[in-house]
């Protein structure tokens, strides 16, 4: 069985990337699959070359025959998502590719047309192959191109005999981080001492139990507020979630990461300390 | 007025600025629309709150007059409705509430059924109006309560809005009707490549913007550059503290604690706002 890794947070800025990418030097025979489609920064840091290139196809969107539009209105009308406008202009971003406009158009002007609403790669990595995404801004379906990183993930990690897929996830609860954490096998939830961080992340742990996904937190940037990693401990210790990593804030991080070095590769002492290392362990057992 | 705020990148201080531009307005409405993961709350701290339900509708079938023939399920784009042979199955969760299955079932065997997705809570002090949404835990999509959020709005003033990270269909929601953007972005390579995508969205919607470079000092020069490529203006540059992440972390207000922070805040709206910025 494969080993999924998700990394996750509820709120942005905890460091996902940050730790999903400072976590794959230590495996070997991983895939790499980027699910924060509308922010994807993996390939930042990962030298890559592109293997595969593929339009990703969302779904059907209507296109309006305005030689055979009549302007009755119907479509407007009966449109529940306020996607076509009064002068009968299909409104980007607000289609969800429904069918009901072409279902009621009397005069048979509205045909629907597979959508493209973003690209997804197969990429080389010095760690392994990558699968990520980038959404076109502005696009609907997100949640299915996160879906589709997963699948392809999952695919190139049989084909290769790959034991582990490391997947970086988007912040937020709604679809692309329930397409990110559906079936994984470990789900590293990363959050920070503050009011803000512990909000979310009860939120997101929700979630997680609702999809019956061990989740396990990860407390970064703890020296910040050692008062608020005391909440975050009597939370997790009441809803019996284990906390499996505290790591410290350090300019170096950010630095090392503005040099587009994976920070657990560059010179900095927390990444040698036996927690860290500890927790290397813990993720390298297959559930 | 509209004004969104918004950054691509989860976490660079969208909530942090739309909450302490927010409270140096003499009037003027703020919404958070990060329904997923909502914070401003925990700065504004609001009273006497009053609760909206947002609500869905899926598909009930009535076996009585369903005859089986399985239209639905060949119209839906969803796969939200799977008719078998004996019973036609509904996946709530994959309902997206168009309608199409009820026009189509030629028996009107199909009905709808109402659940709660999400709230809206609103508060109102003196001539500040502040409203945020929270999409229940499960749901896919915060689209219809941002809905509201924009709908309960659209007659004030002055709107700030905090937009959720990201650039798909909850932020071009957010975005709708601005009349500029305030994207708050972090100086490293993480955050310049997410603020491409955001600066591609406003392009694209033929929205006005600047940028403030929040948590200054951190990162690399990388982000000026940019910026000056794209001759993309820069509002404000925010250096990182320590004293000023304590204040966040317990949830205060960093403008009411520190004059240089308030006098950058006071800066952005006067940029902004030109004339109609009243101090």
């Amino acid at each position: 069985m494969i080993n999924e890794i998700a990394v996750i947070s509820g709120k942005g800025g905890t460091g996902k990337t940050t730790l999903a990418l400072s976590i794959i030097p230590y495996f070997e025979d991983i895939v790499i699959a980027d699910c924060d489609v509308d922010a994807p920064d993996m390939k930042i840091l990962l030298s890559e070359r592109v293997l595969r290139e593929d339009t990703f196809i969302g779904f059907k969107r209507p296109e309006i025959d305005y030689t055979l539009c009549t302007h009755c209105g119907l479509c407007y009308e009966k449109c529940n998502f306020n996607a076509i406008s009064e002068n009968i202009e299909i409104k980007k971003g607000s289609c969800e590719g429904c069918g009901v406009c072409s279902y009621v158009c009397p005069a048979g002007a509205i045909t629907n047309k597979d959508y493209p609403i973003g690209k997804i790669y197969k990429k080389q990595t010095a760690f392994g192959p990558m699968i990520d995404a980038r959404l076109t801004p502005g696009e609907e379906s997100s949640g299915k191109l996160v879906s589709e990183v997963r699948k392809r993930s999952k695919e190139v990690a049989l084909e290769e005999n790959a034991k582990t897929i490391i997947i970086d996830g988007s912040p937020g609860v709604a679809c692309n981080v329930i397409s990110t954490i559906s079936g994984v096998s470990k789900a590293l939830i990363v959050t920070e001492p503050t009011l803000s961080g512990i909000h979310d992340l009860k939120r997101v742990l929700e979630l997680s139990r609702m999809f019956s996904v061990d989740a396990k937190v990860v407390i970064n940037k703890y020296d910040l507020n050692l008062a608020m990693v005391k909440e975050i401990e009597t939370y997790c210790d009441m809803t019996n979630t284990d906390i499996v990593l505290k790591m410290p804030f350090d300019k170096k991080i950010v630095e090392s990461i503005s040099n587009l070095i994976i920070p657990s590769t560059s010179n900095i002492s927390f990444f040698t300390s036996k927690e860290w290392l500890s927790f290397i362990e813990y993720l390298q057992k297959e559930k | 007025m509209k004004i969104a705020i918004l950054s691509g990148k989860g976490g660079t201080g969208k909530t942090t600025l739309s909450v302490n531009l927010f409270s140096c307005l003499k009037q003027g409405t703020l919404i958070d629309t990060d329904t997923e993961e909502p914070n401003s709350h925990i700065f504004i701290k609001p009273t006497n709150e009053v609760i909206t339900n947002i609500y869905k509708n899926h598909p009930v079938v009535n076996k009585d007059l369903c005859s089986f023939c399985g239209k639905c399920g060949e119209y839906c784009n969803f796969n939200a409705i799977i008719p078998t042979k004996t019973k036609v199955l509904v996946f709530e969760d994959f309902c997206h509430d168009c309608g199409l299955c009820e026009m189509v079932c030629p028996n009107n065997a199909i009905t709808y059924k109402t659940k709660v997705i999400g709230e809206v809570f609103s508060s109102h002090l003196e001539n500040k109006s502040f409203h945020y949404g929270k999409l229940k835990i499960g749901e896919v999509s915060g689209v219809r309560v941002i809905n509201k959020l924009n709908e309960i709005s659209k007659e004030d003033g002055l709107v700030l809005v905090d937009c959720p990270p990201g650039v798909s269909c909850s932020t071009v929601e957010a975005l709708r009707g601005s009349d500029y953007a305030i994207v708050c972005a972090e100086p490293t390579p993480f955050g310049v490549s997410d603020m491409t995508m955001v600066v591609e969205l406003l392009r694209e919607e033929n929205i006005e913007f600047g940028v403030v470079v929040n948590k200054s000092g951190i990162g690399n020069n990388q982000i000026y550059e940019y910026l000056e490529e794209e001759n993309i203006e820069l509002l404000e540059n925010i250096p990182w503290t320590k004293e000023r992440a304590a204040l966040y972390s317990t949830g205060n207000l960093i403008a009411d604690k520190d004059p240089i922070f308030n006098e950058k805040m006071e800066h952005i709206l006067q940029k902004v706002l030109g004339d109609n910025y009243d101090q």
